[in-house]
């Protein structure tokens, strides 16, 4: 089976010559499938930003190596890192530190005009990434009278329009109100599916990396677990010592069960644990 | 203060006329050339059918012309002045003094010269703002780029100008919102904007401008991360979404420029100038 991803040893340290080297990544091993939907979290510092800059060249590691397809992201040929940039999209934090034109259907087109595609070609690409997003209505609007929430959108689309295998999300939620982070990972889980693009999504945000089929755990520039995220949820002591929060229903699901209760194992979602409740009180 | 609501770069009025969906390049041309003209009219008669053409223009892009006049009110107390120094100070052989007051003299050749350079002035104008109002930023830059294309062989550099042109522009909102809360926060913290003498005034700015240049900077190295990742490598091998192409229209509006152009030149060089 060919991976889409794959990081083997992966270690990374940052060099400057006013303080001492800093291990950002240490012994990474981290493969991704095709269609894959990956939360990676972790507290602020543990190197997640690190760890998604290596997903499509920005940075390369120290030692060890970072496969896309097979292909080393250290490769010098420009050719290979601009095919390695098409098929992993990245999108960062700030909305408006990423989209280049004021134009939202402009900026959309940028990716694959970058690409060298045919205009009538690109047209196609930037109408279908702006109907897969719900922003086509938007697409004659100047960015600067969206919310930050559909800006963010528009940055999903830019990437999206270049017909990636993969997108990588660097905490693309973190500076959005709630309803624009609802909206983002809607879209996403609706990429995922309809589109089979696989995600990796990279937040501190508990109550989101719910959503995702697998959750992968980062503290202190390592990987300290990895798995579907009912598994990885109710090992609290492991996020405890990461400092993570546990989600809310997770939390009560497990106090409750350490005062003798019998809730359902691997309780996540409000939804769950509501249902696991209304079961108890029928009981009694 | 409140600056992003006076933003008046790129001020765009939206439609659909024949005048809105020009290419780009005939509209930037034309506008060029007719100011060319305007710049060698020295008669009244040239400057009515001047003034009736652009009178045209408007009406026929539908903008309201209370509208597309407003913008020359700033205009109005430079004209003035303008207009009262050549009255007074202008005195082209062969003119007869109009009446003296103190010791300065008006004489009719000045009066003539001030305002035909009033009406020169203000024709000038309104047919930028004509342009502007018609053609928004993102056609601007296609179409400046488009013009300057020859010129890459030249080694001059139009797709890195024009992108660097689209990224100006479209951080005017942005960073207009940012100083604006910078204000607000420093406000917050005691410092009085608008008091003092000249040197305290300026000295307030800093509090507001380092702060917006260091963002500046974190904004700038942020977006060449993201450009990178977007496959962006320099101008060679890009292509465009948007391919300018001529219509009929605009084969149409050439002849109409060129024969609006005939009749001035004529009128240009039979009538003799007021003065």
């Amino acid at each position: 089976m060919e991976y889409l991803i794959e990081f083997k040893e992966a270690t990374y340290t940052y060099k400057s010559s006013f303080v001492d080297p800093v291990q950002a990544l240490k012994q990474i091993d981290l493969r991704v499938k095709r269609g894959e939907f990956l939360a990676i979290i972790g507290p602020n510092g543990s190197g997640k930003s690190t760890l998604a800059r290596h997903f499509n060249g920005l940075l390369t590691p120290t030692t060890g190596e970072v496969l896309i397809r097979g292909i080393s992201t250290a490769s010098s040929d420009p050719e290979q890192l601009k095919a390695i940039r098409r098929q992993v999209g990245m999108v960062f934090q700030n909305p408006d530190n990423q989209l280049i034109s004021s134009i939202v259907e402009e900026d959309v087109a940028f990716g694959p005009e970058n690409l060298g595609v045919p205009p009538k070609e690109i047209r196609r690409r930037v109408n279908h990434a702006l109907a897969a997003l719900n922003i086509f209505k938007y697409r004659r609007e100047s960015i600067s009278h969206l919310s930050e929430g559909q800006k963010q959108l528009v940055a999903i689309a830019g990437v999206l329009a270049m017909k990636p295998d993969c997108i990588v999300l660097d905490e693309p939620t973190a500076l959005l109100d709630p309803f624009g982070r609802r909206q983002v990972l809607e879209s996403l889980k609706k990429l995922n599916r309809e589109e089979g693009i696989a995600v990796v999504f990279i937040t501190h945000f508990m109550s989101e990396a719910v959503h995702f089929k697998r959750v992968a755990v980062m503290d202190q520039g390592e990987i300290k677990s990895d798995g579907p995220p009912d598994d990885i949820f109710t090992r609290t002591a492991l996020l405890k010592a990461a400092g993570l929060d546990i989600p809310v229903s997770a939390q009560l699901a497990e106090e409750l069960k350490g005062k003798g209760f019998p809730m359902a194992p691997g309780i996540l979602h409000v939804e769950e644990l509501v249902n696991s409740l209304c079961q108890l009180k029928s009981k009694i | 203060m409140e600056l992003t609501k006076n933003l008046t770069l790129g001020i765009y009025f939206p439609g659909d006329t024949t005048l809105h969906c020009l290419d780009p390049r005939t509209k930037i041309a034309g506008t060029t050339g007719l100011i060319t003209l305007l710049l060698f009219t020295n008669n009244y008669t040239a400057y009515t059918f001047f003034a009736a053409f652009a009178l045209a223009l408007i009406l026929a892009a539908k903008i309201p012309l209370g509208f597309a006049l407003r913008g020359l009110r700033p205009m109005l107390p430079f004209l003035a002045m303008m207009w009262l120094f050549q009255i007074f100070f202008q005195k082209p052989p062969g003119s007869e003094i109009i009446f003296s007051w103190w010791k300065l003299t008006a004489t009719d050749g000045g009066l003539h010269m001030g305002t035909l350079m009033s009406i020169r002035v203000l024709l000038l104008f309104l047919l930028t703002t004509i342009l502007t109002l018609t053609t928004s930023t993102v056609e601007l830059t296609d179409g400046t780029e488009a013009l300057l294309r020859p010129l890459q062989r030249l080694k001059v550099p139009a797709q890195e100008l024009a992108l660097t042109m689209v990224i100006a522009l479209r951080f005017v909102p942005t960073l207009a919102e940012e100083a604006e809360k910078i204000i607000k926060a420093q406000t917050a913290r005691g410092v009085d904007f608008g008091r003092g003498n000249f040197i305290q005034k300026i000295a307030q700015l800093f509090p507001v401008l380092l702060p917006l240049f260091i963002n500046a900077f974190r904004r700038a190295d942020e977006m060449i991360t993201a450009m990178e990742s977007r496959c962006y490598t320099g101008g060679t091998g890009r292509t465009k979404m948007k391919v300018l192409r001529m219509s009929k229209n605009d084969y149409y509006s050439w002849a109409v420029l060129l024969l609006f152009a005939l009749m001035q030149i004529i009128l240009i060089v039979k009538i003799a100038p007021p003065f």
